[in-house]
């Protein structure tokens, strides 16, 4: 559904992506994972048709955004991590002028909006002011807008940021309807346990270029490292400086009693490392695998590139 | 021909939701009333004063009170609507990128052309609603009488060119600006040296072009000097054509300034050698108008020098609105057709060198 090959963006001298390289299948939704200034935004606009890469192909729905940038409007839905509202018009009428702006009128324009507004809960409030509506609120308008020309491809730059918890959870519960309705959906952010529960595919990306991209089980589930923890009746210290030396182990985190590290290896390798520490003054009464998160596996890439 | 139509389509997608959502929220809010309230008490307040000052003496009106009356109201007007027009229009773009809805409106499918077309043709309307307003203070005229209803009409029309032209050169400062403080004040400073730059600049140059005065050599052979086309810029030098008796020695006469800074300028650049001849051979020196065929066509003006002041008045102001909406719309367009061509021609470079 979305190609990218080769995008090079630059702003000045700042190389905002260096040959990005993407692959989002038809009704997925694809978390797309990376710091701030990572380059999300910069791709996201290249492919809602506002930013032109210097070198570079990007096709969404088969149409490329370089020549035909009418079609990209068709296909695309854009939501801008910083967006504003015309705080002078009333929820509805925000939108009929959207619909307008998009060539649609009349009666189906306003079906539209109702529809619309029962789909992101906000049919109740078609006649307040849209300054009046809570930060949560307008991000749902903002969603209900980016829909009313029924795109198949939706551009979501942060939609949860700036939500407070109960807000997030109700942008969640819309996402997963439209996903459900068969759109294929981008999703930007760097709160990476968000994405965890809603994405089915995942892209990472540092400094403009992709790091790992697939389906996320594949990213969680075919790591080599392994995360651990490690709990003693009483001090740590003997079984950390096993692990410290131990090769392809790491110390994560470390407490009075307790320590988090990760260990890279097949089960056998596992099991020499807990004799070993067993076999220690270390006492040791919890030993288990954690769970990887998304989280997890983009740091591990992200050192592994700064290792390179 | 799909062409035409997706270009229409889309104006029209930029054109009607802007232009409706525009004159919506100009009628929202408590800014519309007072600035309609400050409008108007400002017009009627000079009403009552002009009319306390010159009624009240001796229970004796002048005959020329309704011509100099209508003179200081189409001034005031002119004046009013030359920096409002900017001041509504500076903010339009610049406060779509300021309030960030200026990306939201690129990804729909209405034009760039629709979406400015939209925003002035919105400030043109709320100017021609500022002029209606003003139409009963105006009306005030005919209780005196001596202004026919043409030169009024003249004067009205001076007042919408001034605010078509003025208000498209603001949109246009706040395409190209991006902030909409400072594109209220640079397009205010560039009004006023519009109005009475232009004039200054206009007294200056034919002061110094006195000194090389032609002599009148006996053959009436020469061209009449014209005034220089950029004082037409000014909506004042049009304001001559709008007040009754346009045709004699005094264009303008009856409105303050106007009259004696035209006659100046027209002296200045019009030498009196020139003018006593011009006078013989049945020209009025004053106006554009020829007001008599009788002797010497070629030294009739010719070309734009024929055209009254209002007409190339209105010329410099279409061409200042075409010239502001070329360049507003050359300034919001987020992919420069040539960057696209760029791009296209790297990658397949790059392509060519990768196989």
């Amino acid at each position: 559904m979305i190609i990218t090959r080769g995008l090079i963006k630059k702003y000045g001298r700042v190389m905002a992506l260096q040959g990005l390289d993407l692959e989002v299948p038809e009704g997925s939704v694809y978390g797309f994972i990376g710091q701030n200034g990572a380059g999300k935004t910069t791709t996201l606009r290249i492919l809602a048709g506002l930013l032109i890469p210097e070198e570079g192909r990007a096709e969404v729905a088969g149409r490329d955004v370089l020549r035909d940038p009418r079609g990209i409007r068709e296909v695309v839905g854009y939501m801008p991590d910083f967006f504003g509202v015309y705080d002078d018009l009333r929820v509805g009428e925000y939108l009929l002028f959207y619909a307008a702006a998009y060539g649609i009128r009349g009666e189906v324009a306003r079906k539209l909006r109702d529809d619309l507004l029962e789909l992101v809960e906000l049919g109740h409030k078609r006649d307040a002011f849209v300054d009046t509506l809570s930060r949560g609120m307008q991000q749902r308008l903002c969603l209900a807008r980016s829909l009313i020309h029924d795109p198949q491809v939706l551009l979501l730059d942060e939609p949860a940021s700036g939500l407070d918890p109960l807000a997030r959870v109700e942008m969640r519960e819309i996402l997963r309807e439209l996903c459900r309705m068969g759109k294929t959906i981008i999703i930007s952010s760097h709160i990476l346990s968000e994405l965890a529960d809603l994405c089915t595919h995942v892209g990472m990306i540092r400094e403009g270029r992709l790091l790992r991209q697939g389906p996320l089980s594949d990213m969680l589930a075919g790591d080599r490292v392994r995360k651990f923890i490690l709990r003693c009746n009483g001090p740590v210290e003997a079984a950390v400086a096993i692990i410290e030396g131990w090769p392809g182990a790491g110390i994560l985190s470390k407490a009075v009693n307790q320590v988090e590290f990760r260990l890279s290896g097949d089960p056998g390798d596992i099991a020499a490392l807990l004799r070993e520490i067993v076999g220690s003054e270390a006492q040791v009464v919890h030993f288990a695998q954690t769970e990887q998160s998304l989280e997890d596996t983009f740091i591990q890439l992200a050192r592994e590139v700064n290792g390179a | 021909m799909s062409i035409l139509k997706n270009l229409g389509a889309g104006t029209r997608n930029g054109l009607v939701p802007m232009l409706s959502k525009e004159m919506r929220s100009r009628t929202r809010g408590w800014r519309s009333p007072v600035l309609l309230t400050v409008y108007l008490g400002l017009m009627s307040g000079g009403t009552v004063a002009f009319l306390w000052l010159n009624l009240d003496k001796n229970n004796y009106i002048y005959p020329n009170v309704g011509l100099s009356f209508y003179g200081i109201l189409i001034f005031g007007l002119v004046l009013l609507l030359s920096f409002i027009a900017p001041a509504v229009a500076a903010g339009a773009i610049s406060g779509e990128r300021e309030r960030r809805t200026y990306d939201l409106l690129l990804v729909t499918r209405a034009s760039l052309t629709g979406i400015v077309l939209g925003k002035w043709l919105a400030s043109v309307a709320y100017l021609l609603f500022l002029v209606l307003a003003a139409l009963p203070v105006m009306a005030v005229v005919f209780l005196f009488g001596g202004i026919p209803p043409a030169d009024m009409f003249m004067g009205v029309l001076v007042c919408m060119l001034t605010g078509l032209g003025y208000g498209a050169l603001g949109l246009c400062l706040s395409a190209v600006i991006k902030r909409s403080q400072a594109a209220t004040i640079v397009s205010l400073v560039l009004v006023f040296l519009l109005i009475f730059g232009t004039l200054v600049v206009a007294g200056i140059t034919a002061g110094g072009s006195n000194y090389a005065e032609p002599q009148y050599s006996g053959e009436p052979n020469f061209e009449l000097p014209g005034i220089p086309w950029y004082v037409f810029m000014s909506p004042l030098s049009a304001l001559a054509d709008a007040m009754p008796g346009a045709g004699d020695i005094s264009p303008g006469r009856g409105i303050p300034l106007i009259s004696s800074v035209m006659n100046e300028l027209m002296q200045q650049f019009q030498p009196r050698l020139m003018r006593e001849y011009a006078m013989k051979m049945g020209y009025s020196y004053s106006s554009a108008y020829p007001v008599s065929a009788a002797g010497g066509e070629k030294n009739k003006p010719k070309g734009l020098a024929a055209w009254p002041y209002w007409a190339r008045f209105a010329l410099n102001q279409v061409i200042l609105t075409l010239l502001s909406l070329v360049i507003a719309i050359a300034a919001i367009t987020p992919r420069k057709p040539w960057h696209a061509w760029r791009a296209r021609r790297r990658t397949a470079g790059a392509r060519a060198g990768g196989s």
